[in-house]
């Protein structure tokens, strides 16, 4: 973490390489992210890229003093994960977005190639395709304690909501999550 | 009291992270583990939990770190032709580079003068195949013989050494065996083996260095070797 603070001062000075280098231990956290969110690596891709540009553009803005560069650029992360998901999903009647109770969407993790998913593996596969199902706030909690195994106090930080409202949402998406798998046949009754 | 299945339900992650306490455990457990609706559902959340901690990571494509580069730092200018060998040249001058080609060239100079291979009078033949096993074998042997010749050389010295010692504790404990037991009756100048008019250091000198003619007349490697 330290490291990363002493990086920022470096790109703030001017210092492109350092910039690289936050670039390189970055990236992969962020595109996992990205991808579990969207099940569309296209997609992850794009969005990824988005994240480090809108990072490097405010990076002035970061402040050690509120939290580790990577809660920073994980929390950038997620609302642009939620900007394009009420962008792309604007005509869904199920948004929950606006503190309505979360409901299970019925998607098809679209834009995922054939040999993407042979890649995958079949469970993990099934997961992804289960992920994608759970509403955006369950799902980006799921991700980020269960995938991403932050903390709660960071998932806190990261989704600006009260630790409560954070171990609640974990624990609801965990439980939608292997009712769905259920339904596709994934887990027995 | 009892918990209810809505209550496990609500604090079954806390349970599955291990963050209720020592009662609220045991009522969790004493509900979950009998309940034929919150059964399946402990084990199909624990088994799930279990296999998101346990999936890979996402594998990145190999081009995302350039692309979000080029799209925050602007795009690489690619160089080719002669600008591209002279950026080589230029990448080469660096003290890393420079250090690394120092390193390799003295192994390799090390290695060909070992195997025979003259540095100031290169020769072709002496690239042979015959040649080098031909030289590599001398250098080991002359490298075997120098080696024995210097752990012989030690044996000697040791050798020497310790009849030193043994020599020096025999003239502590017997010391009027080198001085005369009548001095007076001696006349100056006159000569026998003990040579009493002496000081006691040359007697003592004298006889060391008769000890070892005798020594290296015993030892092989020495024989025919003065010692003095």
């Amino acid at each position: 973490m330290e490291q990363d603070a002493q990086l920022v001062q470096q790109c703030l000075q001017g210092d492109g390489s350092a910039w690289e280098e936050l670039v390189r231990r970055h990236t992969r956290r962020i595109f996992g992210i990205c991808y579990r969110f969207t099940g569309n690596r296209t997609e992850a891709e794009d969005l990824a890229q988005d994240v480090f540009l809108r990072v490097y553009r405010t990076l002035g803005s970061y402040r050690s003093a509120h939290g580790g560069f990577a809660t920073w650029v994980t929390s950038v992360t997620r609302n642009l994960l939620i900007d394009h998901y009420r962008r792309t999903k604007r005509d869904r009647v199920t948004d929950s977005l606006d503190d309505k109770m979360a409901v299970v969407e019925n998607k098809e993790s679209a834009g995922r190639r054939p040999d993407e998913q042979a890649l995958l593996g079949e469970l993990s596969g099934q997961l992804q395709n289960a992920l994608t199902r759970l509403s955006p706030e369950l799902r980006e909690a799921v991700i980020l304690r269960d995938l991403q195994q932050l903390e709660y106090a960071e998932i806190q930080t990261v989704l600006a909501v009260p630790e409560g409202t954070v171990k609640s949402r974990i624990n609801r998406g965990r439980i939608e999550l292997a009712r769905i798998l259920q339904q596709m046949g994934v887990r027995p009754a | 009291m009892t918990w209810t299945c809505d209550q496990v339900e609500a604090r079954l992650s806390d349970y599955l992270d291990g963050l209720l306490t020592g009662p609220e455990r045991a009522e969790f457990e004493a509900h979950a583990d009998s309940c034929p609706q919150c059964v399946p559902l402990l084990a199909s959340v624990r088994s799930l939990v279990g296999e998101m901690h346990a999936m890979e990571e996402v594998e990145v494509p190999p081009r995302l770190v350039y692309a979000i580069l080029d799209k925050t730092l602007g795009p690489r200018e690619t160089v080719t032709g002669w600008q591209a060998f002279l950026q080589m040249i230029r990448g080469m001058a660096s003290p890393k580079f420079a250090y690394g080609a120092a390193s390799i060239l003295a192994t390799f100079v090390i290695l060909a003068s070992s195997l025979g291979f003259s540095v100031k009078n290169p020769k072709i033949a002496d690239l042979r195949p015959a040649n080098v096993y031909r030289n590599a074998v001398r250098e080991v042997h002359l490298v075997g013989a120098r080696g024995e010749k210097y752990v012989s050389d030690l044996r000697v010295v040791y050798e020497i050494q310790s009849r030193l010692r043994q020599d020096d504790n025999n003239l502590r404990t017997t010391p009027e065996e080198v001085l005369p037991k009548s001095v007076p009756e001696k006349t100056p100048g006159q000569t026998d083996d003990r040579k009493p008019n002496q000081p006691r250091q040359q007697n003592r000198a004298d006889q060391i260095s008769h000890q070892l003619e005798l020594l290296a007349a015993e030892l092989p490697l020495a024989g025919g070797r003065s010692i003095r």
